[in-house]
């Protein structure tokens, strides 16, 4: 399983959506798009499931081109694009029938997709209702049905929790990090606890650019350590630090444990109160969207 | 729109009964054969059934494409791996069946009422005008769905629709048949107008026609209109197509 892009381009116009990605997302996973509103996140999903058509470039599924051979490169895709609305006179049963008779699942196959899908996304209480009685969350719970129907290879899904109650949200996530294990999950969210939760790898869009791919420049292993006096740090199990009064960012070396470096620390002297994960793509984030440079943020 | 329909082919059914005997007072106390008064009444259902395609159209065609866009079911419909060209003919041949169906619930009216009342079909006019028909129905909806194809909210696809039915062919026509004293045959409501005009060879609803015969129109008149309604459709379908290949939801 593979999403390939090649020099991808977008214009709207004189403007410009997207502007000459190059991007290879493989095998299973979960891969998040992240970026300001209006950065390209959904230009780029809607390329890949042919809403749209490139002005330039390419994006290729499974090495099938999308806007050249859709009906073969969407074979093995389901997408949950913006909030997608149904056939308000046919039911969510129904549309999971029309859906999967496009898809060629033949009845039985059907009927345990139904029963499978109907657990996972709980359906079952609404899914003989007619879809233009449902609410947001109903909508959003039947789309994921529908991407998910017949088990496709790629997922491609554009902010799937917007809108949904705290409960639906849990549910959803729970429902990505288990299709994450054995899919390809390109994912696209302005959360950034989301795609920390949810991702593998990270990107990060802004004005139609790949501003960060956390494949090609690696989260860097933190802690932050609240202590109650200053010391000067020198041990090879730290790579590096940045110190603002009691507040320790530390940059480990990754042959060790936190519990090793703790205990380092405090042999070092330091009397430690609270040590956390470190949160830095919520820094990676700020920093690209406000043009910083991205291997200032710990020093 | 089928209630509508029932409405109307009982109507039709009423007044058939009605008027049977008054036909000539109509005309002036002009005594016809009886072969000619089975093709009046014919000519007068047939009248009023031409309306009903376009009426058809614009209730099942206008939306066809626009609102995949407006209600945004193109978000849940364009990922799936079909063709767009299999999606556009599968609405396009629902859209058709269905105008068909509602056709022919008023057509059993017809026949079964004159039927009753006259006590016979002309069988060749009526296959003739029903080949026709289908012709007209292919086109206009054919018609229509490159009107949807264009934009992309339900409301301007219904108002264009009517604005070229019954403003651009239908005031043109008049205006041309008036200005130039010529059948402008190439506008489809001219040519769907052969419908009616395989039994009587008189578009009433053109005031200023040059032709006016009582009898059947000409085969050579049917070819052409036939021929106008196969380009229109071709050629609506064909750009329909285009335009609908390249949709975009933005």
């Amino acid at each position: 399983m593979e999403i390939y892009m090649d020099g991808l381009t977008k214009n709207y116009g004189k403007i410009r959506a997207l502007d000459s990605i190059n991007l290879k997302i493989e095998g299973h996973g979960c891969t998040g798009l992240l970026g300001p509103n209006g950065a390209g996140k959904t230009t780029m999903l809607k390329l890949t499931t042919n809403i749209i058509k490139p002005s330039k470039g390419k994006v290729e599924l499974n090495n099938i081109n999308v806007a050249m051979y859709p009906e073969k490169a969407l074979e093995t895709v389901g997408a949950l694009i913006e909030q997608p609305e149904f056939y308000s006179y046919l039911t969510g049963y129904e549309i999971l029938q029309f859906t999967a008779r496009i898809k060629g699942l033949n009845k039985s196959e059907f009927a345990s997709e139904v029963k499978r899908l109907g657990e996972l996304t709980e359906i079952n209480d609404f899914i003989r209702r007619k879809t233009g009685n449902y609410s947001r969350g109903m909508k959003q719970r039947l789309a994921l049905s529908v991407a998910m129907l017949g088990n496709p290879d790629i997922i491609v899904l554009d902010e799937p929790t917007f809108g949904l109650d705290p409960k639906g949200m849990v549910d959803i996530r729970n429902i990505i990090k288990s299709l994450a294990k054995d899919h390809l999950v390109l994912l696209s969210t302005h959360l950034i606890y989301e795609a920390r939760e949810l991702c593998d790898r990270t990107i990060i869009i802004n004005n139609g650019k790949i501003e960060y791919d956390s494949a090609m420049s690696p989260e860097r292993d933190l802690l932050k350590i609240t202590a109650e006096n200053n010391v000067n740090i020198i041990s090879d199990k730290v790579k590096n630090y940045s110190r603002d009064k009691n507040v320790f960012i530390i940059e480990k070396n990754k042959n060790f444990s936190n519990a090793e470096i703790i205990s380092e620390l405090m042999k070092q002297g330091l009397k430690i109160n609270y040590v956390e994960k470190y949160d830095n793509l919520e820094d990676i984030y700020v920093s690209v969207i406000n043009g910083k440079v991205i291997d200032n943020i710990s020093s | 729109m089928l209630f509508l329909i029932v409405i109307v082919g009982a109507m039709m059914s009423y007044f058939s009964f009605k008027y049977i005997n008054d036909l000539p007072t109509f005309l002036g106390g002009k005594v016809f054969s009886s072969s000619i008064k089975v093709e009046v009444f014919y000519y007068l259902w047939t009248l009023v059934l031409l309306y009903i395609p376009v009426f058809a159209s614009v209730f099942f065609g206008s939306p066809a494409i626009s609102s995949e866009i407006e209600n945004k079911t193109a978000y849940y419909i364009f990922p799936l791996p079909i063709n767009r060209y299999k999606l556009f003919f599968g609405k396009y041949f629902a859209a058709f069946t269905v105008t068909l169906f509602i056709i022919g619930i008023y057509l059993v009216f017809e026949l079964i009422t004159l039927t009753y009342l006259l006590g016979t079909i002309p069988v060749t006019y009526f296959l003739r005008s029903f080949a026709m028909l289908i012709l007209f129905i292919l086109s206009i909806m054919a018609v229509t769905f490159l009107i949807s194809a264009i934009f992309n909210k339900n409301t301007y696809a219904y108002i264009t629709v009517f604005v070229i039915y019954y403003i651009v062919f239908e005031a043109g026509s008049f205006i041309v048949e008036l200005l130039y004293k010529y059948t402008p045959v190439y506008f489809l409501n001219e040519a769907g107008s052969i419908i009616e005009r395989v039994y009587i060879n008189v578009n009433v609803e053109n005031p200023f026609i040059s032709h006016l015969d009582i009898n059947p129109a000409p085969f050579s008149a049917i070819v052409i209109a036939a021929m106008v309604m196969v380009i229109y459709t071709v050629i609506s379908l064909a750009i329909a197509l285009l335009l609908f290949e390249k949709k975009e939801v933005s």
